[in-house]
């Protein structure tokens, strides 16, 4: 044994390694190949603010199924380009903004949509804070622009909460007509508070690293923490307000490094979509369906979801089990009972019009 | 002569298991630097962000080491030279941070050295902020890779033969002049290696790092970061150049061997 390491070692050694570096590389293929799929899986990509709800109906879904879930969190726009760029495709997809499918991936990477839930961008705080005795007293965009009061918020490149909290900013200058009111909010959300979605703040702000974090209001909720309630003018949570919501603009990195896209101010609308390609299209299409049935959307309500009544399926191609789950979903809203009684629907809010 | 026959037979199959290992190792490396490697490096003049990410991984890694030398050296010799009460558990704590999921580590630290904590607190009052700051980076990365120093310190010690340091003790000199005129040269190159791997381990240091200080971005964020943003055509240039840098402490620590 010794006698052969030494040969290998003295006399073989360079060829030897040169041959192992030869064959390392020829095993290397074309990056970039979808990774071969095993039997029962079902794989899932939430947006972080849905990941929750998501997952405790999964719960309840995978049982009867005999499916194994695999879910994926993260920023919803992150999400998007694991699809458009990485090819990584999952068998359901679930964003916080409905209208990044049909800007980043209909008509290639999908076909439809289905719009299931609807939100509105909060402040958060942890009750009993310095900051709630603050509150208290003073108008919120005060507190969020002193200079001692650190806010955290998601990258806007990465994470619609992210570009949300910019343009909520926007609107507060406007609506409580303070120039340079959105300026001196971001500037309290510097670039060391930022995480790549929101649902990462949760934790920094009850560990008492940031006192205030731009979160929706179902995230807060399902986390135990207090919110400021914005006025409905600016908190992109009505549909009817949606006009000046659009005066609010930012841009936010494009498909490349460089390249930018505009995002203008719209109501906060959830969506899910089976996307093309998906490797198990027909389990995809039965979690969809499920999701938007009212049983669903009870599950997803219960962890804080402000679902709609009657889920919006806008484009081509719609699975017939989601049609038909959406359907029962209609004459369920329309009976009246159920599982409404978990729901938290503002007024003027409920319902999405396309 | 079937004995001899199983014997070649063994050394065939040892042979075969040896060089399945070094190409998986070799394979995925070099197949990055194929791909990656040209980009990577013109990215080190381009790319702005690239090369900050790097510098802020450099200097905070090194910081973190000499952080790790100063309070590590005096341990690693205790634990080396001095049975003392509670050594095993001094041991054993050591060994802990090995064990752990980074993202563990990270948020382990973030619970003590935030705002709002008694530690980061006082911190903050000195003016040294740690969550989201090249502090914080070091923070993570003396936590994951201080151990590794201390470790392979303490072997440093022990390699070293007691009985000189008692002679130079016999001869006159005080306790900390035959440390530092015996103990600490003879130890030297093992330190200097320790210390190359603490170093080399901060630099790849990931999970705590992103607890704590997602941004600045170090080298490791900013590769994953890129591939989860813009995808691999973004990401193989940062990725490749990173395996060509840890060609450096790679060298520096087969160096330090080969001396000793």
């Amino acid at each position: 044994m010794s006698s052969l390491h030494r040969r290998i070692h003295l006399t073989r050694g360079p060829s030897y390694i040169l041959a192992v570096l030869l064959a390392a590389v020829a095993c290397g293929g074309r990056v970039g190949d979808r990774e071969g799929a095993r039997d029962d899986e079902l794989d899932v990509f939430t947006a972080g603010s849905l990941a929750r709800p998501v997952r405790a109906a999964l719960d309840s879904f995978a049982p009867g199924t005999g499916v194994t879930p695999r879910q994926e969190t993260a920023g919803s726009v992150e999400l998007a380009r694991r699809i458009t760029e990485l090819h990584r495709i999952p068998d359901l997809l679930a964003v916080a903004d409905a209208e990044l499918i049909p800007e980043l991936l209909l008509p290639a990477h999908a076909a439809w949509y289905a719009v299931f839930a609807h939100d509105r961008l909060v402040l958060a705080y942890r009750p009993g804070s310095a900051v709630a005795a603050r509150l208290a007293r003073e108008p919120w965009y005060v507190v969020a622009s002193a200079p001692e009061v650190e806010v955290g918020r998601s990258d806007p490149d990465l994470d619609p909460a992210g570009y949300r909290a910019l343009l909520v900013m926007q609107l507060a200058e406007r609506h409580y007509a303070r120039p340079g009111l959105a300026e001196r909010l971001r500037a309290r959300a510097p670039r060391r508070n930022v995480r790549p979605k929101s649902a990462d703040l949760v934790a920094l702000v009850q560990a008492g690293e940031l006192d205030l974090a731009w979160l929706y209001a179902s995230v807060a909720r399902a986390n135990g923490l207090a919110v400021v309630a914005l006025p409905p003018a600016i908190d992109l949570g009505s549909p009817a307000d949606s006009a000046g919501y659009a005066m609010a603009s930012v841009r936010i990195a494009g498909r490349t490094r460089g390249d930018t896209i505009v995002v203008r101010g719209r109501p906060i609308r959830f969506a899910l979509t089976v996307p093309l390609d998906a490797p198990h299209p027909e389990r995809g299409a039965a979690l969809a369906a499920f999701l938007l049935s009212p049983h669903g959307l009870a599950l997803l309500a219960r962890e804080g979801l402000e679902v709609s009544d009657v889920p919006m399926v806008v484009g081509t191609g719609v699975p017939s089990a989601v049609t038909a789950a959406v359907a029962g979903a209609a004459g369920h809203g329309a009976a009246g009972h159920g599982a409404a009684e978990s729901r938290t629907a503002r007024p003027g809010a409920a319902e999405d019009t396309p | 002569m079937s004995g001899r026959l199983a014997a070649r037979l063994w050394t065939v199959l040892a042979a075969l298991a040896g060089s399945a290992l070094l190409l998986f190792l070799a394979a995925p490396l070099a197949q990055l630097v194929a791909s990656g490697g040209a980009a990577g490096l013109r990215g080190l003049f381009d790319d702005a962000e690239l090369r900050a990410s790097l510098l802020l991984t450099a200097g905070t890694a090194t910081a973190a080491t000499l952080l790790g030398v100063v309070a590590g050296t005096p341990v690693a010799y205790l634990l080396a030279r001095r049975p003392f009460r509670g050594r095993a558990l001094v041991a054993a704590l050591l060994d802990l941070p090995l064990l752990l999921p980074h993202p563990v580590a990270g948020i382990a630290l973030l619970l003590v050295l935030a705002r709002d904590t008694p530690a980061g607190g006082a911190l903050l009052a000195l003016g040294l902020r740690v969550v989201g700051t090249p502090a914080g980076i070091v923070a993570a990365m003396l936590f994951v890779s201080a151990p590794l120093y201390v470790s392979g310190a303490r072997e440093a010690f022990a390699r070293v033969d007691p009985r000189y340091e008692g002679v130079a003790r016999t001869l006159g000199d005080a306790p900390w002049r035959a440390l530092r005129r015996v103990t600490l040269p003879l130890a030297a190159r093992g330190l200097g290696a320790a210390a190359i791997v603490m170093w080399a381990r901060a630099v790849s240091e990931f999970g705590a790092i992103v607890v704590l200080a997602y941004n600045p971005k170090v080298a490791s964020v900013l590769s994953y970061d890129r591939f989860t943003t813009y995808g691999l055509r973004e990401a193989l240039p940062v990725a490749a150049v990173l395996v060509l840098l840890a060609l450096v402490p790679l060298a520096l620590l087969r160096a330090a061997r080969e001396e000793a």
